[in-house]
């Protein structure tokens, strides 16, 4: 199995305050990673240099092999698509509108009829078609952030970085997107997402990958990472667990 | 709100309206007939010599460059107040709120005082400048907001304000009359020069802001999603700003300031046809351009005496302004 993301020696920061000190990991590709720590251990920010979005001084990450800080924006945003947290805009744009934003990379002037059929898969795949009309800022929050991943998909890139995707949604489309992006992964797809609970990882992750204190930490060799004493470690709190098929269910203790 | 018309109705407008307002003037010697038959000299036919001489001079010297320079002015405001309030994600910003049209006004002052400056790349140059500086003002640590942006502009366009009247202080009487009648904005002085100094950096301004008008939408989202779907939002707003610059300040450099066309016409605008820039886009220049033409109209035969057309639209898109601040749900900076 070829590695999708690789990350290898990463340090960053906020004016002088280390955040990631000397982060190591790899997503292999087809998978569905979970990056899950407690708030403010710099996930989303990971997610950023991962993307590209976000310039860093040391360490290397590679897409698919290419190094993230030597390719274009454009090439960049047909190998990695990345989803935001939350956001408002301003104008009262169609879902169709927003959706077709995913294809800037691609389009020059105007987009093409390529670009709509792009649009139109995207959202078929979350089924947002009857949305299609609908002004965009006045959705709910759940809504949006479909939209804002039918603009992921539309996008089309070989690997998706989803930050915080299920924060908004009802149960019944937190399942149809993890479904969902399941569905990708069979389809080849790398997808990457950080999440709160570590259920939802348990139920439908490839690869958990935790983050604490700028490090990833690892649970010990031959154990799996949902023990008890390994998340208790993670979230400094303390947690029991349930056995679930062969893994394990999380509850607080 | 927003009807969601076709666009392609707004662009049967101008040439209609154009030749409709060609009947309209002060002057009592030149009825719809006289307007007529000069039309008809156009196309062959025969009048008395010296009716035609006047009639001639009156539609073509006086009628027709000013209807064509208040489209053209109309146009590039709200073509340019369009551009902005989406490269700043900001329903709320216009040239004239950006210190933009104050900057030109003072660079054209500058340029019309001094004699040896270029107008046009004055007035551009002064413009780019003063919302700049803006911008840069505006900026914290977390992005621009709404709030922010509209006081540096403000505070700009009160700097570049007092300056132009340091301008005008300092000229000598001759020239000071030029300015003076200029800064009111107004459309009365029209001329062919007029139209020739300002129609090619009103067309590339244009043209630059028609043919980017879909990145608009990226931009318009903001800049995380903007860098997410791989473009850089710094430099595409660079080629957003620049049109948008010299347009609106190619308008105040023949015009003066217009107040609130700039500001009020994009929303008419994102009423009519939807926020889709694809749309607003093309649909700015014709209705924008014919609105101005039928405010324009409206000024110069209502009353006896001209009104300046700078005080009519300030009097419309002041309330204007003020209704869509208490609308809009963003009027302490949350965002």
């Amino acid at each position: 199995m070829t590695t999708a993301v690789q990350v290898e020696g990463l340090f960053f920061g906020y004016d002088q305050r280390p955040l990631l000190k000397g982060v190591n990991l790899e997503v292999p590709s087809g998978s569905l990673t979970v990056l899950l720590g407690k708030n403010g251990s710099g996930k989303s920010t990971l997610l950023r240099l991962m993307g590209g979005l976000l310039p860093f001084e040391k360490g290397r990450v590679s897409l698919l092999g290419k190094d993230v800080r030597r390719i274009s924006p454009s090439e960049r945003a047909g190998l990695v698509g990345f989803l935001p947290q939350f956001h408002h805009p301003v104008f009262p744009f169609t879902v169709e509108e927003v959706v077709l934003t995913g294809r800037a990379a691609q389009v020059f002037f105007l987009p093409g009829k390529k670009d709509r059929e792009k649009v139109r898969q995207a959202l078929e795949a979350l089924g947002l078609m009857d949305f299609r009309d609908r002004p965009y800022n006045e959705l709910s929050g759940g809504e949006r952030q479909l939209v804002m991943v039918a603009r992921v998909l539309a996008q089309d890139p070989r690997i998706i970085l989803l930050d915080e995707p299920l924060s908004h949604l009802d149960l019944a489309n937190q399942v149809r997107l993890l479904r969902l992006l399941k569905d990708l992964t069979a389809r080849g797809l790398t997808v990457l997402v950080v999440l709160h609970d570590p259920n939802t990882a348990v139920l439908y992750g490839d690869q958990m990958l935790f983050l604490k204190e700028g490090r990833i930490l690892s649970p010990e060799k031959g154990r799996g990472p949902w023990e008890a004493s390994f998340l208790s470690e993670v979230y400094d709190t303390p947690l029991i667990t349930l056995p679930f098929k062969d893994r394990c269910l999380v509850l607080p203790g | 709100m927003s009807l969601k018309l076709r666009p392609f109705w707004f662009y049967l407008i101008p040439l209609p309206l154009a030749l409709a307002a060609l009947f309209f003037g002060p002057s009592e010697q030149m009825g719809p007939d006289r307007v007529l038959s000069s039309m008809r000299l156009l196309f062959g036919g025969a009048a008395s010599a010296d009716e035609t001489a006047l009639a001639r001079s009156i539609l073509w010297e006086v009628r027709l460059p000013r209807i064509l320079l208040a489209f053209l002015v109309g146009a590039s405001l709200t073509v340019s107040g369009t551009a902005l309030q989406a490269l700043f994600r900001n329903p709320l910003v216009a040239p004239e709120i950006l210190g933009l049209s104050s900057g030109a006004a003072f660079g054209a002052a500058l340029a019309l005082s001094l004699g040896f400056l270029p107008l046009q790349a004055t007035a551009f140059a002064f413009g780019l400048l003063a919302v700049g500086l803006s911008y840069l003002l505006a900026r914290g640590r977390k992005g621009v907001s709404i709030l922010a942006l509209i006081l540096s502009g403000i505070i700009i366009s009160g700097i570049f304000t007092a300056a132009l009247t340091v301008v005008q202080f300092l000229t000598d009487p001759f020239k000071l009359q030029t300015i003076v009648h200029w800064t009111m904005g107004n459309l009365h002085n029209a001329n062919w020069d007029k139209i020739r100094s300002a129609v090619i950096p009103m067309a590339l301004g244009g043209i630059g802001l028609f043919l980017i008008r879909w990145r608009m939408n990226v931009i318009a989202l903001g800049d995380e999603e903007t860098r997410a779907v791989g473009l850089n939002p710094e430099r595409e707003k660079v080629w957003i700003l620049l049109p948008a610059a010299l347009a609106a300040s190619a308008a105040v450099a023949v015009a003066g300031i217009i107040g609130m066309v700039g500001l009020a016409f994009p929303h008419m605008v994102r009423m009519l046809v939807g926020p889709d820039n694809r749309k607003t886009v093309p649909v700015s220049l014709a209705f924008g351009g014919s609105f101005l033409l039928v405010v324009d109209t409206c000024s110069r035969t209502l009353a006896s005496f001209e009104i300046p057309i700078g005080i009519f639209t300030t009097l419309i898109g002041g309330p204007f302004f003020i209704y869509l601040l208490k609308k809009s749900r963003f009027t302490m900076g949350e965002e």
